[in-house]
């Protein structure tokens, strides 16, 4: 593992994963607002390209009958092919199940963003 | 004797002249004037009723006597409780909410008085009326607490509003009030009178029909499971009768594998779908499948964890009962006592097996 400046913070558009490979890995760079989150492209469920998946505010219930809500600072990456949800602040499934995708620590520094891998 | 607990035998309705004694008014004169209204599915129902063999009558009694189930099902096989299901399907299909709720009480006053008392093995589920929430509470908080009143009895094929909806969340609320078990059983008449018998539409036979029963309770548990209600009412139990056990790893494998996708729709769930069954729904084994291979029925129970879930029932004296003396043997001594005993005691709060009768089984 090791630091590597991968793109331009500017380059990186919400809604659309910029895409960067590091030997044979392919990796992800997705912006939810103000975060930046680095995933590897593929999904432990199925092996899908979860990089190309949709960012959202995780939806939270706290009570059956009560109004759902969402939380903007938990956003969660949605698998494009079976819509399984990972918690892009820990990598974690947010259904309680072990599988869990791939996330590397990254850092944006003087617009650059840098990812430790 | 293996210890057994029967979760579900079938008491002949109470006569007209038996039943008018318990109808409060007006409804009372009214059907002494006009008779009992009257639904009915339209299928050819003689073959689904009960055990050709039991016709008539055995040492002086035939089946309208409490007696006759001592005798030929309690005694027989060594019942230590037998819960009381009745045949009173037809009230969940009774459009007008006031005159079920009469006839609900009525019944539930019949039986405590003149069944309940015959026979300290049996058990009683209440009916109550599901067209009118408030009043089917009011039936629960009335006798909640009676002796030996164990459940309450709905009938979940086909209602006009499914299980999981909030419009039942009254009743629940007090069934886990009074710590009272929901008693769910199949009933082809309130089917025909509130909705498709089938979700493909009618069944014009009652073979047909009664193949699909399981349909309805797999749709009755994942709406119940994905709108929440075992999330609200943490301590609500229910038990899944005459359904069969087959088709339950089918529900839960697909209810685990779509709430990974779309847990957003019900994010008040905190585990898994499947967790939620485990943990409040019971099935009962009649009528238990037979494969033509019968390890096939082993592989069944293990998938859904038989040990903790299933509890038996005979459904006497109906066409289809079936003997305790049906399950498998090769489940092992363990699982037979706890689907034949222990799994209903533990579920309905029943006294233990005084020590001396469990050593001498």
């Amino acid at each position: 593992m090791s630091w590597q400046k991968v793109c331009m913070a500017s380059e990186v558009r919400e809604g659309t994963p910029t895409m960067v490979s590091l030997g044979r890995r392919e990796i992800g760079i997705l912006r939810y607002g103000d975060s930046f989150h680095a995933v590897l492209n593929f999904c432990p469920h199925a092996g899908a390209p979860i990089a190309r998946g949709r960012v959202e505010a995780i939806v939270l219930g706290n009570e059956p009958g009560a109004l759902p809500d969402c939380d903007h600072d938990r956003p969660v990456l949605k698998c494009p092919w079976h819509h399984w949800e990972f918690d892009l602040t820990s990598g974690a499934s947010v259904c309680p199940i072990k599988p869990r995708i791939k996330m590397f620590p990254l850092k944006v520094e003087n617009g650059d963003i840098w990812i430790d891998a | 004797m293996q210890p057994l607990i029967d979760c579900d035998i079938h008491q002949p309705n109470p006569t007209q002249e038996e039943w008018c004694e318990y109808l409060p008014e007006p409804y009372r004169s009214e059907v002494a004037r006009f008779g009992p209204r009257i639904i009915s599915s339209g299928i050819r129902f003689e073959d689904g009723g009960n055990r050709w063999d039991l016709g008539g009558e055995r040492n002086g009694r035939t089946l309208r006597d409490p007696e006759f189930y001592s005798e030929q099902l309690l005694d027989t096989y060594g019942h230590r409780y037998a819960i009381l299901s009745g045949n009173n399907g037809h009230i969940a299909g009774m459009p007008d909410p006031d005159y079920t709720a009469a006839l609900c009480t009525a019944l539930n006053n019949y039986y405590l008085d003149r069944w309940l008392p015959r026979d300290e093995r049996f058990l009683l589920t209440l009916k109550i009326p599901l067209q009118d929430p408030a009043q089917a509470v009011r039936e629960i908080e009335r006798l909640a607490g009676t002796p030996r009143v164990v459940a309450v009895s709905v009938f979940a094929t086909a209602n006009r509003i499914a299980f999981g909806e909030r419009y039942y969340w009254p009743i629940y609320e007090a069934c886990q009030r009074h710590n009272l078990p929901l008693h769910l059983h199949p009933s082809t008449t309130a089917t025909i009178a509130n909705a498709a018998m089938t979700p493909a539409g009618q069944a014009a036979t009652y073979l047909e029909s009664h193949v699909c029963m399981p349909q309805f309770y797999m749709a009755q548990v994942a709406s119940m499971v994905l709108n929440g209600v075992f999330a609200k009412f943490e301590q609500l139990k229910v038990i899944l009768v005459e359904g069969g056990i087959c088709w339950l790893p089918h529900l839960l494998w697909r209810m685990d594998a779509e709430f990974k996708g779309l847990r957003h729709q019900a994010p008040f769930l905190k585990r898994m779908p499947s967790d939620y069954v485990r943990d409040h729904v019971r099935l009962t084994t009649q009528p238990i499948e037979e494969p033509s291979k019968a390890e096939h029925l082993l592989q069944m129970f293990d998938m859904i964890g038989a040990d903790d879930i299933v509890m038996y029932a005979s459904d006497f004296p109906h066409w289809d009962f079936d003997e305790p003396t049906k399950l498998p043997r090769a489940l092992g001594e363990t699982t037979l006592r706890r689907i034949l005993h222990d799994n209903a005691a533990q579920f309905f709060n029943l006294p233990a097996v005084p020590v001396t009768e469990a050593a001498i089984s």
